[in-house]
């Protein structure tokens, strides 16, 4: 499943070399990012929560015995991270989303803000397990094994979650295509 | 699950390649085929464009990870020194965890033991305070011991202390003389001579020294020289002492081997010492000892030397020496004296002048005659005290070894007889017929309870000449069941063993019981069953041969029992010599079984065996129907399932028991991992 190489890596970032966990930023942050921005739908939030993300991993990589299990386990931490930033955005104040929602409004396409507004429908694991695979383009194994899933249940979740998305988006794409 | 139903699954991952061969083309054909699933198909792959193009505006600019690295590195702290980032890891270690609580748990322990130690302990430490309040005063019983001791050894001799002693006093250091005095005015004498002792080195006068000498040796023993003038003492004390008057006594308790020679060796002794013997008493014991007691007066200056003579004489059990200062009392009277003498002088001049008044006259002769009595009383006690002072006296008191040896033994005899007739009160008749001036009867009882059984007690004195006859002629009268003579030798005198007392034989003290022989325990007893078919006949042939041979029926019984069986119980007693006779004559009523037999022997006691009773517990039975109510098809089966409902109700309980050792377990358990868990979610 990982080579040795990479097991190496993670072994010496959990006993603190921080070149090691360096090099783990390098490879990792982009899958963080993608779950985080699945969930935020926000690139700067995103960048924030990868950023806390990857200071508390530094912190407490302690916690991991098994080097297996580094990359979901700071996958689970940006998820967590990203939730908290989520929550916190919509408990803080109601008047920001119109706001940003009207930002929104002014990107260039409809279909665009379509596709937005139904993201937002979607359930979170869903989310970040599509854009995981549209940003990162990673095989269902390696997003069921970030995201903490059981074998083969990925490729349920992604055909419900566009399933649901083609239904939203009818009219938008009805629109698009001629 | 056909394809069309999970149309959506399969669309999505064939867009993300994720197919395998085999499931491609099961879509396809599919596809071919369903008009429905063609139209989701194109329509999703527009969507999948769409998305596709939405995520590629959204992607992370190259310079992404340089910025999270960035980041990263100002936000999370440089490494400290290594010590410190070595500790920090070591202290995440999961093993250094454990060990830091176990450690923080033995040491909460050590906490509470320390805590309770404390309590635990402080007891004894006030029992060790108690004990240190005690020893001064042990020390000062020490001090006295020693001190004692030290008083002692002037008599038993060397000098050489007693001029230390006089040495040290001409000094005038009385606290650290040997002969201090004894404990119990320990601290006041103490205080006393202190502040003398200063005024003392000052000015040695000879007064003051006899005050000081007072109070020191107020409670000690005198040693020789404070009697007699001694050429070694210094000149201060010596005038002093000249003017004592002080009596010396002596008791003496010797042991020695002859009386006469002891006293003979005594009065050599004291002639010796310019002495006399006072007075000798002696008595003689029963077992022909001596003891008695000698006065003997010595001069003072010669009792130790004296004294130490008397030891070599034989055991010195016990010795006290005393001492009696009179001087006050010596000078008080000779000053009184001596005014009763002037005014004797002036009476005798008032008779001389011859008054011409009778009555004055008669006065003054009465005056006279009651001061001169006064004279003569006082010279008498100073005569007294002189002769007192002039010899010390020694009391001896002596006694031969082997004083307490016994002078006699008496041998008195107790015997117990207890007798078994039938005949009581004949028996208890005959008994008192004995009765003469060599036998007295001192007791006779003959009781008769409500159930009518009879018994009797007689108690004899019997000369010891006619004791075994007598005895004799006891035994002759009735069964005897047991006889103990019981002997006893007292000394008279004395006590513990002589070699040359005579012994003598007191009277016998007898003591019979006479009881009817029904009470008697039997000599044998033997339990044995006959089976046989028929019971009630049996029983009373057996009846008829218990009376051949002269045996009788003391009790019997029959009973019948639920399944039919007979039992007969007979219970005999048969004279010992026709026992095997009967016992031969049963086998011919039936089958003999389970015949067993205990016999009582009676050690040391003598019996007439061939008169002693057996008995004879003798059960006939018949057998009785064949199947019981207990076997059988039914009762074994109610049996097995009674028992098998007994044996699930006991796992039942068993289970239960089990469920509640374990419950407090699994709850504390699953709680904990719980906690665990919860607080691991919370912290990340």
């Amino acid at each position: 499943m990982m080579d040795a190489n990479e097991r190496e890596v993670y072994r010496a970032a959990i006993h603190g070399d921080r070149e090691a966990f360096e090099m783990i930023i390098r490879t990792q942050s982009r899958p963080l990012f993608a779950i985080a921005y699945g969930i935020l739908q926000n690139r700067e939030e995103a960048e924030d929560a990868v950023q806390d993300a990857l200071v508390k991993a530094w912190k407490s990589r302690w916690r991991v015995r098994d080097p297996e299990k580094f990359p979901a386990w700071l996958c689970m931490i940006a998820r967590h991270r990203a939730r908290d930033v989520f929550r916190k955005r919509q408990a803080v104040s109601i008047s920001q989303i119109p706001e940003s929602a009207e930002r929104e409004t002014t990107d260039p396409t409809s279909l665009d803000r379509h596709l937005h507004a139904a993201l937002a429908q979607l359930p979170e694991l869903h989310r970040a397990a599509l854009s995981l695979r549209y940003f990162e383009e990673m095989d269902y194994a390696t997003i069921e094994n970030r995201l903490g899933l059981s074998n083969g249940s990925l490729r349920g979740i992604l055909g419900r979650a566009l399933a649901s998305m083609r239904k939203q988006l009818k009219p938008a794409l009805a629109a698009e295509q001629p | 699950m056909t394809i069309h139903d999970e149309i959506d699954n399969y669309l999505a991952a064939d867009l993300h390649n994720e197919l395998s061969n085999e499931e491609r083309n099961g879509l396809y054909v599919h596809l071919v085929d369903c008009a429905e699933c063609r139209r989701i198909h194109q329509k999703t792959k527009n969507m999948n464009k769409a998305l596709e193009e939405k995520f590629e505006t959204e992607k992370p600019d190259p310079a992404f990870e340089s910025r999270m690295l960035a980041h990263f590195r100002n936000r999370a702290p440089l490494r400290r020194g290594k010590i410190a980032t070595c500790i920090v890891d070591l202290i995440r270690l999961r093993a250094t965890q454990i060990a830091a609580v176990a450690a923080l748990l033995l040491a909460l322990i050590q906490v509470g033991r320390m805590i309770t130690g404390e309590r635990l302990i402080e007891p004894n430490r006030y029992a060790y305070a108690k004990d240190e309040s005690q020893f001064p005063a042990r020390d000062e019983k020490k001090r006295t011991l020693l001190e004692n001791s030290a008083s002692s050894k002037p008599m038993s001799g060397g000098k050489e202390t007693d001029q230390i002693s006089g040495g040290l006093r001409s000094r005038g250091d009385f606290a650290a003389a040997p002969a201090a005095p004894p404990a119990p005015a320990t601290g006041i004498r103490q205080d006393i001579s202190r502040p003398t002792k200063a005024a003392q080195t000052k000015s040695a006068q000879p007064q003051e020294m006899t005050e000081e000498r007072t109070i020191v040796t107020g409670s000690d023993i005198p040693t020789a020289e404070e009697v007699g003038p001694n050429p070694e003492a210094t000149p201060a004390s010596n005038a002093a002492l000249a003017n004592r008057k002080l009596i010396r006594n002596a008791m003496v308790d010797l042991e020695v081997l002859s009386f006469d020679q002891a006293v003979q060796e005594i009065t050599a002794f004291a002639s010796e010492e310019k002495g006399y013997v006072a007075t000798t008493s002696s008595e003689k014991q029963e077992n022909g000892k001596l003891k008695g007691e000698i006065v003997v007066k010595v001069l003072p200056e010669n009792l130790d030397r004296f004294l130490h003579k008397i030891r070599g004489l034989g055991e010195l059990k016990n010795q006290t020496l005393g001492t009696e200062d009179i001087t006050k009392n010596y000078f008080d009277t000779e000053a009184r004296l001596k005014n009763a003498r002037m005014m004797e002088q002036r009476l005798i001049d008032m008779v001389k002048r011859k008054s011409d008044d009778i009555n004055d006259l008669l006065q003054v002769e009465k005056e006279l005659g009651r001061v001169r009595e006064e004279i003569e009383k006082m010279q008498g006690e100073l005569k007294f005290w002189d002769s007192q002072v002039q010899f010390a006296t020694v009391t001896i008191s002596l006694a031969e070894k082997d004083l307490e040896e016994a002078a006699k033994y008496l041998l008195k005899e107790h015997a117990q007889l207890a007798l078994y007739t039938p005949e009581v009160e004949k028996v208890y008749n005959d008994l008192k017929a004995l009765a003469s001036p060599k036998v007295q009867i001192t007791n006779a009882q003959l009781d008769r309870d409500n159930s009518g059984r009879m018994s009797a007690r007689v108690s004899m004195l019997i000369a010891p000449e006619e004791s075994d006859g007598v005895v004799a002629k006891a035994k002759a009268m009735g069964r005897v069941e047991n006889f103990q003579v019981q002997t006893q030798r007292i000394t008279q005198g004395g006590e513990g063993m002589s070699e040359n007392a005579t012994t003598k034989r007191d009277k016998v003290e007898l003591n019979i019981t006479i009881s009817r022989d029904e009470q008697e325990q039997a000599f044998q007893q033997t339990t044995l069953r006959i089976r046989t078919s028929a019971v009630d006949e049996k029983t009373k042939k057996l009846r008829e041969l218990a009376e051949k041979q002269s045996g009788r029926v003391r009790n019997s019984s029959f009973s019948r029992d639920p399944e039919g069986r007979e039992y007969a119980n007979v219970s005999l007693r048969v004279p010992m010599k026709n026992y095997n006779a009967l016992l031969q004559s049963l086998g011919s009523l039936g089958k003999v079984e389970n015949v067993s037999v205990e016999r009582q022997d009676r050690i040391g006691g003598q019996i007439d065996e061939a008169n002693a009773p057996a008995d004879l517990s003798i059960q006939v039975y018949s057998q009785g129907n064949v199947v019981s109510s207990d076997t059988g098809l039914f009762a074994t089966l109610r049996r097995t399932i009674g028992q098998s409902a007994a044996a699930i109700m006991w796992s039942l309980r068993m289970i239960g028991v089990a469920i509640a050792f374990l419950a407090p377990w699994i709850i504390a358990i699953v709680g904990g991992v719980w906690l665990v868990r919860r607080i691991r979610s919370r912290r990340s």
